[in-house]
């Protein structure tokens, strides 16, 4: 129980200093609690996205909280949004004192030169991973594909050439799809 | 205009606000700043705010946060930046906590899933959304399109994303260390 508690409170911390790209910068490491704790399952996972989705609030913050609720219910959930939050505690307000600095120093410039192509494939491979256990249904074979999740999939993707990128439009979009596609084929 | 003063109250009273219409993520942080901090109250100017969302994407963490805590800081020093965070973050802390304590007694309900069921499918689009806005900063010569396949390829193989942030950081470090180098 005490091991866990620390063991939370680290992987939070770690998910909050090394997020970068917003929001969804987070998934790759809660992907990665997944695979190696028993705190919850990548089925879980995608609940968790969900209601952090449509719920007010940085969606970073809200899967934090929700992941470590899963794993040790109210103080769970305190430990790891209080992880989450202390690494940018610390070093924003650093930054703040030498942010007219900051943009142009050299090392800054190249380090982001890198890591901006790296949280880039993180995000991507999130992408990836989602669409093959929920659209490929985890087949490569393309054998047991799930065409209605493909047909909204796609039909998301038109919309992104007339929409705005507010991600709460397509997650409001998308559920009332989804209750009314659930409701009348059952 | 700016009748409240920016005392430790008044931040927190203008970011739980700001908590609580905050959908969504860190997209509609600007607008929802813009309106309650800059032209409401005066706290900080247009200038500052764009300022501090661009240094608020090359910091670690949650773009929304990293914002709150310039503005608090700018306010109040570090007590503003650990007010402006903790009354931000309190309203979808306890609906968060409310939803996950009663989730069990509605999963099986079939609209919920249902519901469910359409927001994950989202997610795949918003995160080729996120992609899209990334790239074009992000993708910029052979370089890095190299660098983003062998990241994409090591992840998939299921390498700790810490472990290939790190490994990016202490390249980044090093390119920075040899330019400086040519450049002196």
């Amino acid at each position: 129980m005490f091991n866990t508690f620390v063991l939370l409170f680290i992987e939070f911390f770690k998910t909050g200093l090394f997020t970068f790209g917003g929001g969804f910068g987070s998934l790759p490491f809660l992907y990665r609690m997944a695979e190696i704790y028993p705190w919850f399952s990548y089925h879980d996972l995608t609940q968790l996205i969900a209601i952090s989705g449509i719920t007010p609030g940085p969606i970073g913050l809200n899967m934090a909280t929700f992941a470590g609720f899963k794993t040790l219910g109210f103080f769970g959930s305190i430990i790891s949004s209080f992880a989450l939050i202390l690494p940018m505690l610390i070093i924003t307000s650093r930054i703040f004192k030498l942010y007219d600095k900051f943009e142009k120093n050299t090392y800054v410039k190249s380090v982001l030169y890198v890591l901006r192509p790296t949280s880039c494939a993180l995000i991507a491979s999130v992408g990836a991973k989602l669409f093959y256990n929920l659209v490929l249904k985890n087949d490569l074979t393309l054998a047991n594909v799930d065409k209605s999740a493909f047909l909204l999939v796609l039909f998301l993707f038109v919309l992104t050439f007339r929409l705005k990128r507010d991600p709460i439009i397509y997650m409001s979009i998308a559920a009332i799809i989804g209750i009314i596609y659930f409701i009348t084929t059952t | 205009m700016s009748c409240a003063k920016a005392n430790l109250l008044n931040i927190f009273k203008v970011f739980v606000k700001i908590g609580l219409v905050l959908l969504g993520g860190g997209y509609v942080i600007i607008p929802i700043m813009q309106s309650e901090i800059v032209e409401k109250r005066g706290w900080i100017d247009k200038d500052e705010l764009l300022d501090y969302y661009c240094v608020s994407q090359c910091l670690p963490g949650i773009i929304a946060i990293n914002m709150a805590i310039l503005v608090g800081y700018k306010l109040a020093k570090m007590k503003g930046a650990i007010v402006s965070t903790f009354a931000m973050s309190l309203t979808p802390f306890i609906s968060i906590v409310l939803i996950a304590s009663f989730m069990q007694k509605i999963m099986h309900l079939q609209y919920i899933e249902g519901l469910f069921w359409g927001v994950n499918l989202s997610v795949i689009v918003l995160i080729y959304l996120t992609l899209k806005e990334m790239w074009k900063k992000s993708i910029t010569d052979f370089f890095t399109i190299f660098w983003f396949v062998l990241i994409f390829l090591l992840s998939a193989f299921k390498i700790s994303p810490a472990i290939l942030i790190i490994v990016s950081i202490l390249l980044g470090a090093l390119m920075g260390a040899i330019k400086r180098r040519k450049n002196v």
